[in-house]
């Protein structure tokens, strides 16, 4: 077969190419430039050499906000992925059920972020919030504005139910996806529930699962609106995850410099975690 | 006029206002160039460059499977040597400090173990 060669098609990209230059890669140079200078604003600027990624390296408040950023990505994913496989296996696949869970399912994703915090902020309030209330009127002394495990309750309790449709909806594309002929093998040979889950469900699951580990962890990794209205990175420093810390030193602080070294090594993390997922996403594909 | 006190951009001359119209907008002191900083953007470029051209003569990518089990091309390849070179520089910035040459030295060590076997 001939294929009709074209290369003037290739015009066509020029538009996406100005795009994503303005969008990423001229302020993407630009934070390099700043990381390894300093300024006080009048565009005026000093060589600094590596000073800065060395202060950020050593610093212990990056090495702070960034365990606590570990600490929060992995605590709710550790709840919301099972949470929302759970749930999916517990949704009904036809009927009148079907449209009602789904649209409940995606209620909270459609909820802007900040929208999310304040709602949250005001349910969780300890004197008038439905949900502090609650628990102080239970005995419990809640109150997610002064105590640091409180803050820290309240933040995972509002990302998983921010997010763990999310993880819901695409685990039910997963299970519906499956052929009734696995179910009616596993009946005939005898199959329990659980081997039926972990032989049939999970295995065929796991490329969504892949995606929602991924999504979940990028979202949760680079996660900045909801925290900041909620508890605005408090009390003190303790829910103060990468982005808010990032933000204060940028903005509150105006060390752009060192805000740029962080950044850089912010954005050098999420490349190699997003790069390792592709792999593993990679794997799957060319394993089925 | 947009723009039309801009400062210039070294220490000698903080806070004397220069005159400029909006079409004079400086791009390069916008975004504080250096030439170290430019260098770098140059190298990347030029590893692109030769990336293209090496296609050129050589298509398809050479994929293969790897040491580390992956199927790797050679955009793979620059790719995984590139961050891991920022990664070496980072971890020889936080636990050696100074010299960080030799880290540039490991680096192209590791860009050719990476070329060849990975």
């Amino acid at each position: 077969m001939n294929k009709t060669i074209n290369q003037k098609a290739w015009y066509f990209v020029i538009p996406v190419f100005v795009l994503v230059a303005f969008n990423a890669a001229i302020p993407l140079m630009t934070v390099v430039n700043y990381s390894f200078q300093e300024t006080f604003g009048n565009n005026v600027f000093a060589w600094e050499g590596t000073r800065w990624f060395k202060q950020i390296l050593l610093s212990e408040r990056f090495h702070a906000a960034l365990g606590r950023q570990i600490a929060f990505t992995f605590i709710i994913l550790l709840i919301q992925i099972p949470l929302g496989i759970a749930i999916a296996l517990t949704m009904p696949k036809k009927g009148l059920g079907v449209p009602v869970c789904l649209i409940l399912m995606s209620m909270p994703l459609l909820i802007p972020w900040n929208v999310v915090g304040a709602m949250w902020n005001i349910f969780a309030l300890p004197d008038i919030g439905f949900l502090g209330h609650t628990l102080n009127s239970m005995g419990f002394d809640y109150n997610f504005t002064q105590q640091p495990g409180d803050a820290w309750f309240t933040t995972i309790l509002m990302d998983v139910w921010h997010w763990t449709s999310l993880v819901v909806l695409l685990s039910y594309a997963g299970l519906n996806s499956i052929q009734p002929a696995y179910y009616q093998a596993a009946e005939i040979d005898g199959a329990s529930r659980w081997a039926t889950f972990r032989y049939i469900e999970l295995p065929k699951m796991k490329k969504v699962l892949t995606l929602a580990i991924l999504l979940r962890f990028m979202d949760s990794f680079m996660i900045y609106t909801e925290p900041f209205v909620l508890t605005g990175g408090g009390p003190g420093n303790t829910t103060a995850f990468l982005s808010i810390d990032l933000v204060k030193m940028a903005l509150g602080q105006f060390d752009l410099g060192p805000a740029a070294a962080m950044s850089l090594i912010y954005f050098f993390i999420v490349l190699l975690v997003c790069w390792v997922f592709y792999n593993l996403m990679m794997k799957n594909e060319a394993k089925s | 006029m947009m723009f039309t006190k801009l400062y210039a951009a070294t220490w000698g001359d903080v806070g004397k206002a220069k005159e400029k119209g909006f079409f004079d907008f400086d791009l390069f002191s916008w975004m504080a160039w250096t030439w170290q900083t430019a260098t770098f953007f140059i190298f990347i470029a030029l590893c692109i460059t030769v990336m293209l051209i090496w296609e050129k003569k050589d298509p398809g990518g050479s994929p293969r499977k790897g040491i580390l089990g992956l199927d790797t091309t050679r955009g793979d390849r620059l790719f995984i040597s590139l961050l891991g070179s920022a990664f070496i520089h980072l971890a020889w910035l936080g636990l050696v400090g100074s010299v960080l040459w030799i880290a540039s030295i490991i680096c192209v060590a590791y860009f050719i173990v990476v070329f060849k076997y990975v």
